[in-house]
């Protein structure tokens, strides 16, 4: 995945992978690397997708006239392509717009020492095992220096100058021919037309809807299926402090509402591929689970800090993340959902897998009465959280179902129930303030967290708990809300500084008003929140609710992920 | 000193030679996928290629060992330095004349100062020495040539 700045510069890319070091990282404006391509006067923008699709417009207008941009990551044919290669094609619509671009490649996070040189007239940039070569049609004499390949040119009415961008990654740079590139980039656009024309959803926000699922795609790593939370690393969350970190993992967390979105937009080969990925992956630290996964699949991820500015002078800028160590108790009721989920959609689970599955139940029994670091990962002394108590509940519950279908072997079932029980009361016991009416973040905590809304979603206790979660939801809403945003929680977590709104948990908040029935509150909010998303309809982690400005990493997948599964419940809620 | 044990030693050697060029890869020191340019002059599809080009450069490891085992007879000896010998020979020959004079003679996706991209994709000449493909790969190509002439040498000598 790329990222457009709105200035037309390519500020992140990473390849050959999305969880790749970097070639352009604009993290650190003067190092990190970038591929700028704009008018050279003064200009208005506009932006677009073109409809149905991952194919980014930009049109410039400057006093002399207008051109358009097209870019694209384009899609492998058959034959011999370039594994990854990225298309920006200029048309000129009216009078003459003098245009420069510029190719700054810094390979591996800029750690590399990036060699620009010739084949033939062609500029090629390699560092180790990764290369890239900037062909270009019409569109000026490239010339190289201080590390930059960069031309002008003059974008005029019927002319069409194209800048094509092919790597290679441990292999030779295939230089394909213009025809194929324009083939490649139409194939694309069909590609992504003809993935939108068989998505399912035709409520309301529908294009709000497919822009999300589009999102999504691009954060699904096709070899595995595995999703990563987000497309970048150490986007602050706090402008100059440290809540930086790298989102290109796969968060268990996720799985759950990520399996439910898949489904409820008719993503079959996706939700598939998702599940066996999750299920491969968790193999690895079975019964145990880690927060997060490489996208590959693999389990070990370390962190380290890179020498890179910082987006603002944001730093450290991290890759790897510590967070997988940690003990979250909630993600195996996100794994169990997860697997009531793909078996409730027709999926079937082999003996072997189901084996493991009740394995991991056998697990949460043992371990749920532990104090952990929570959904949120906090950095602080490990507790007993309210919400991680509660998704172990899931977890055990989703285990009694699926042993009752005789999709996991039922020989635990009862101790499963028992301690289920015993969760439930740890809970009623602990956990609820009849004086706030409301369950709290911890046992004797002062306050609410908006990971509560989860467990109210996926009916925590049944019907017993249905009225205590509906005045948690309104006691998350009246101390976290600020108008549509909400926050995580207002309390300590470990980090200096504080964040934006949370978007997920805003989103979340919607879907839960609608299983509650308050669907006209659900929908009103899902009004306020869907204009908060970028010019072409994305969002980050968090938004600053005082500048509205985005914090956290881009574009966030929870986020899209959320936004997709409240629109289908209102949809359903609202009939 | 025998035929099949030039042979077992071309085929040990090749496999030694071809994974020591992927570790080469692997630790960043070079981009060269010999494999890929071999099949791509058969085939457009990257899979087909890279199995097709392993396949060709067996036999062509074979054939080399066939031509050490020529040399060897010839001056009646053979051991682990003169093949290690043989082989930075080859390395240097596989570095200038057979990539850069001979290969782009009959691969039809390879390309030249001299052509352009104009009607179908090419890939990028290995250039003088293989240098296009990275700094790195003059020594790695090297060291994994003076290994499959040392392994090569050594079998034939044991072949007795």
């Amino acid at each position: 995945m790329a990222l457009v700045a709105r200035d037309g510069s390519i500020d992140w890319l990473c390849l050959p992978d999305l969880d790749s070091p970097s070639v352009f990282a604009s993290l650190d404006p003067d190092r990190g690397g970038r591929f700028r391509l704009a008018p050279e006067e003064p200009y208005a923008i506009e932006r677009r997708y073109v409809p149905q699709t991952n194919v980014l417009e930009t049109t410039f207008r400057t006093g002399g006239g207008a051109a358009r941009v097209t870019d694209a990551l384009l899609l492998p044919t058959n034959g011999l392509a370039p594994t990854r290669e990225l298309a920006r094609r200029v048309e000129g619509l009216s009078g003459s717009v003098p245009m420069r671009w510029s190719v700054e490649p810094r390979f591996d996070y800029a750690r590399a020492r990036t060699r620009i040189a010739r084949r033939g007239e062609l500029p090629v940039a390699s560092a180790g095992r990764d290369a890239l070569a900037v062909c270009s049609w019409e569109a000026g004499k490239p010339q190289d220096g201080d590390g930059t390949i960069s031309a002008r040119f003059a974008a005029e009415v019927g002319r069409e100058a194209l800048i094509d961008v092919t790597v290679a990654h441990g292999d030779a740079l295939v230089l394909p021919p213009r025809e194929e590139v324009e083939r490649r980039l139409r194939g694309t656009v069909d590609f992504w037309r003809s993935w939108v024309r068989r998505r399912e959803y035709n409520g309301p926000w529908r294009d709000s809807v497919i822009r999300s699922a589009l999102a999504l795609k691009l954060l699904i790593f096709a070899p595995s299926g595995g999703i990563a939370a987000a497309a970048t690393t150490s986007l602050p969350e706090t402008l100059g402090g440290e809540r930086n970190w790298d989102y290109r993992f796969s968060w268990v967390r996720d799985a759950s509402a990520a399996l439910d979105a898949l489904l409820r937009l008719g993503c079959p080969a996706e939700v598939e591929a998702f599940f066996w990925w999750l299920l491969h992956a968790s193999q690895l630290t079975h019964p145990r689970l880690n927060v997060l996964y490489r996208l590959n699949g693999r389990a070990r991820v370390e962190e380290e800090m890179l020498s890179l500015e910082g987006y603002g002078g944001s730093g450290p800028v991290r890759v790897g993340n510590l967070a997988a160590e940690q003990l979250q108790l909630d993600v195996y009721g996100h794994l169990l959902q997860t697997a009531w989920l793909y078996c409730g959609a027709g999926g079937g689970l082999s003996g072997d897998t189901g084996r493991r599955v009740a394995e991991t139940a056998d697990l949460v029994c043992r371990i749920w009465s532990s104090p952990d670091s929570g959904i949120w990962e906090v950095r602080s002394e490990p507790r007993h959280f309210t919400q991680s108590k509660m998704m172990c509940w899931i977890a055990l519950d989703r285990a009694v179902r699926l042993a009752k279908k005789g999709q996991i072997p039922d020989r635990n079932a009862d101790r499963w129930r028992r301690e289920a029980d015993e969760i439930a009361r740890f809970v009623g016991e602990r956990c609820w303030s009849p004086q706030r009416r409301s369950f709290l973040r911890f046992p004797g905590a002062d306050e609410v967290d908006a990971s509560l809304l989860l467990p109210a979603m996926l009916a925590y206790g049944g019907d017993a708990e249905r009225e205590r979660l509906a005045a948690t939801v309104d006691r998350v809403r009246a101390e976290l809300a600020e108008g549509a945003l909400l926050y995580r929680y207002r309390g300590e977590d470990g980090l200096r500084g504080a964040e934006g709104g949370f978007l997920a948990c805003s989103f979340w908040l919607v879907d839960a008003l609608a299983q509650l029935g308050r669907v006209e509150e659900a929908v009103a909010m899902m009004e306020d929140l869907l204009p908060l998303a970028n010019d072409v309809g994305l969002y980050a982690e968090e938004i600053d609710p005082d500048s509205g400005e985005f914090l956290g990493n881009f574009p966030q997948g929870l986020v899209h992920l959320a936004l997709v599964n409240a629109a289908v419940t209102v949809a359903e809620r609202g009939r | 000193m025998t035929l099949w044990g030039a042979l077992a030693g071309g085929f040990v050697g090749t496999l030694v030679l071809t994974t020591g060029m992927r570790l080469g890869t692997e630790l960043k020191l070079t981009r060269i996928d010999l494999p890929f340019l071999l099949g791509t002059a058969f085939t457009a599809d990257r899979t087909r290629a890279r199995a097709l080009g392993y396949g060709l450069h067996f036999v062509a490891g074979l054939a080399f060992a066939s031509l050490y085992y020529a040399v060897f007879r010839s001056i009646d000896e053979a051991s682990w330095w003169l093949g290690a010998l043989f082989g930075l020979v080859h390395a240097l020959f596989a570095g200038t004349a057979l990539v850069n004079v001979l290969l782009p003679l009959f691969h039809p996706r390879m390309a030249t100062i001299f052509s352009a991209a104009d009607t179908t994709p090419l890939l990028e000449p290995p250039g003088f020495l293989l240098l296009n493909y990275g700094t790195g790969t003059p020594l790695v190509m090297i060291a994994v040539h003076l290994i499959y002439g040392a392994i090569v040498g050594e079998f034939v000598a044991l072949s007795g």
